[in-house]
């Protein structure tokens, strides 16, 4: 054997061996940072670097979360923001969507509202939250209001772009092949807008946490927002920092299988093939 | 040996030794205009069940316009298209269309883009002859975005021929591949042609091809159809045959004198 066949044989057999035994390293990559900020932190925080009234301890999070979990008082909090949340979705994506699809299809619901959405889109909506709250009270209909209106835009905009960037040539062959609109419907516009609807909703689920928080911090008698309130008034600064972590784990999870629906969904595109 | 002869022009050749299952076409004084522009004027052509027809001439002529007038995917301005006596608009799934682009579904396999030429329901059986008389049978459950250019056509030609229709309307299908596949599609084309004695009319800018493929060949030019020439085959045709150079120089003659 020479010494290349040698070399080749040597790698093609070292590969797969080690391989199937540990977990690949390139998967554990993104964790390293996380996990090194938090080793520090632990660090300064056990050797009086960073005062615990300052920020507290990871270790010292991590008690509170046990002993709110026991307690059950975390998962209600929990419970309530993610209803919430999840509420706002629904009814402002479902608007968001349906006025989008309709806008898309049709000339005259565009012509009848496409310029007053535009208008009021150059609105924050969290500037209504005076308004909002004088209307609704701090009732659960000021939040789903916000959250709704919020998550709304980024679901109608993304929709009718998608709608309106569907390959003409794919609805003359639909027409051509005796589909009717509503087979035209199902089988070309809606997989065809698909890939932009999931950009709207990733854009959306980020300002639906968002939208959350902020109304929950200002009006609410329950929900990890109120939670944060209430800590941050009797000083529990454990508690502030342990909502405003799970916040970043709920947005995070949102994303994530919002990710895994999309990989689902859009397997057939060449940019999610092989992934 | 004597394999293509030239018939006078107002002999009509018998349909073929085909299972008579083409569509015959009828085009009445068909004028269509865009904005005033007349692209078709007062147009006559009559398309016999089984024969293949190609449609030459220069870009923007109106070949397209013409095809897809045939495919009821437009209105002629005043005029008539009649397939098989009825309005082209009612054809059905009788008549298939066959683009330049693939135009293939990307969120759907190989096997279900082929589906969508089935118009009463799936019909797997169906499906996979389909894709095996394209030599496509490996490919079934593959993404439309993984396959070669040659490929996607191949999908288009099973999508189109899955239904078995009698007429089906190409226009420039092979125009965007390479020389060789393009003269695998050719053979591809002719031979489900003579198979299933479909009609066919192919809208294409390459006279070789219109020559190696048609019983006839129009050239369309100033509105109207300014040359017909038959192409009656006794045995197999030779391509780079002296006989079909000189229909090519006759057709390429009529094209360029327009
Ligand atoms: N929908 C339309 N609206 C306006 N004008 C049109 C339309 N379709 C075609 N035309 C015009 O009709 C003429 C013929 O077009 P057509 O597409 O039939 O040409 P063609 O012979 O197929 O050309 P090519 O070989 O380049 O494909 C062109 O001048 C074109 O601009
Ligand atoms: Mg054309």
């Amino acid at each position: 054997m020479s010494l290349t066949e040698t070399l080749i044989a040597a790698r093609s057999r070292r590969s797969p061996g080690l391989r199937g035994l540990l977990p690949r390293p390139d998967a554990l990559l993104p964790y390293a940072v996380p996990a090194a900020i938090l080793i520090l932190w632990e660090i300064a925080g056990a050797s009086g670097v960073i005062s615990d009234t300052v920020m507290p301890r990871p270790s010292t999070i991590l008690a509170t979360a046990v002993q709110m979990t026991l307690s059950g008082e975390l998962f209600t909090h929990l419970g309530v923001s993610a209803l919430r949340a999840l509420a706002g979705l629904v009814v402002g994506g479902g608007i968001g969507f349906i006025l989008g699809v309709s806008n898309g299809v049709s000339r005259l619901s565009e012509t009848l509202t496409d310029s007053t959405l535009q208008m009021v889109r150059n609105i924050p909506h969290l500037a209504l939250i005076p308004l909002v709250i004088l209307w609704f009270g701090i009732g659960e209909g000021a939040k789903l209001f916000l959250v709704a209106l919020g998550v709304f835009f980024p679901i109608y905009l993304n929709t009718l772009h998608g709608i309106r960037n569907i390959d003409p040539q794919l609805i003359e062959m639909g027409r051509a092949y005796g589909m009717t609109p509503t087979q035209q419907f199902r089988r070309i516009v809606l997989p065809g807008a698909l890939p932009s609807i999931f950009v709207g909703l990733r854009y959306g689920l980020g300002i639906m946490w968002l939208t959350l928080i902020v109304a929950e911090t200002l009006s609410a008698s329950s929900g990890l927002g109120y939670m944060a309130m209430k800590a941050r008034e009797f000083m529990v600064l454990d508690v502030v920092v342990l909502s405003i972590l799970l916040y970043a784990a709920l947005g995070k999870l949102a994303d994530s299988l919002t990710r895994a629906l999309e990989r689902r969904a859009l397997k057939w595109s060449p940019a999610y093939a092989g992934r | 040996m004597q394999a293509v002869e030239l018939l006078p022009r107002d002999i009509t050749v018998p349909p073929m030794l085909r299972d008579n299952r083409g569509a015959a076409v009828s085009i009445r004084n068909v004028t269509r205009s865009f904005e005033g522009n007349r692209v078709l004027s007062n147009l006559d052509l009559d398309v016999r069940p089984g024969e293949f027809l190609s449609i030459v001439g220069k870009s923007g002529c109106g070949k397209s316009t013409l095809l897809r007038l045939i495919a009821g995917l437009d209105q002629p301005s005043s005029g008539e298209v009649r397939i098989d006596d009825r309005p082209a608009t009612q054809a059905g799934d009788k008549l298939r269309i066959m683009f330049q682009e693939p135009r293939l579904l990307p969120w759907a396999n190989v096997a279900d883009n082929v589906a969508v030429g089935l118009r009463q329901g799936p019909d797997p059986q169906a499906v996979t002859e389909a894709l095996a008389s394209v030599q496509l049978a490996d490919k079934a459950g593959v993404w439309p975005a993984l396959l070669s250019g040659g490929q996607r056509q191949r999908a288009a030609l099973a999508r189109a021929l899955v239904s078995h229709p009698s007429l089906l309307v190409l226009d420039e299908p092979l125009g965007a591949l390479d020389a060789l596949t393009r003269l695998t599609m050719q053979n591809l084309i002719r031979d489900m042609h003579a198979k299933a004695g479909f009609t066919a009319i192919l809208v294409t800018h390459d006279v070789a091809e219109a020559v190696a493929l048609s019983d006839r060949v129009i050239v369309l030019g100033q509105g109207g159809i300014l040359h017909h020439v038959e192409i009656l085959r006794v045995g197999p045709t030779q391509r780079g045959s002296a006989e079909l150079a000189a229909i090519e120089a006759e057709i390429l003659d009529a094209i360029f004198a327009a």
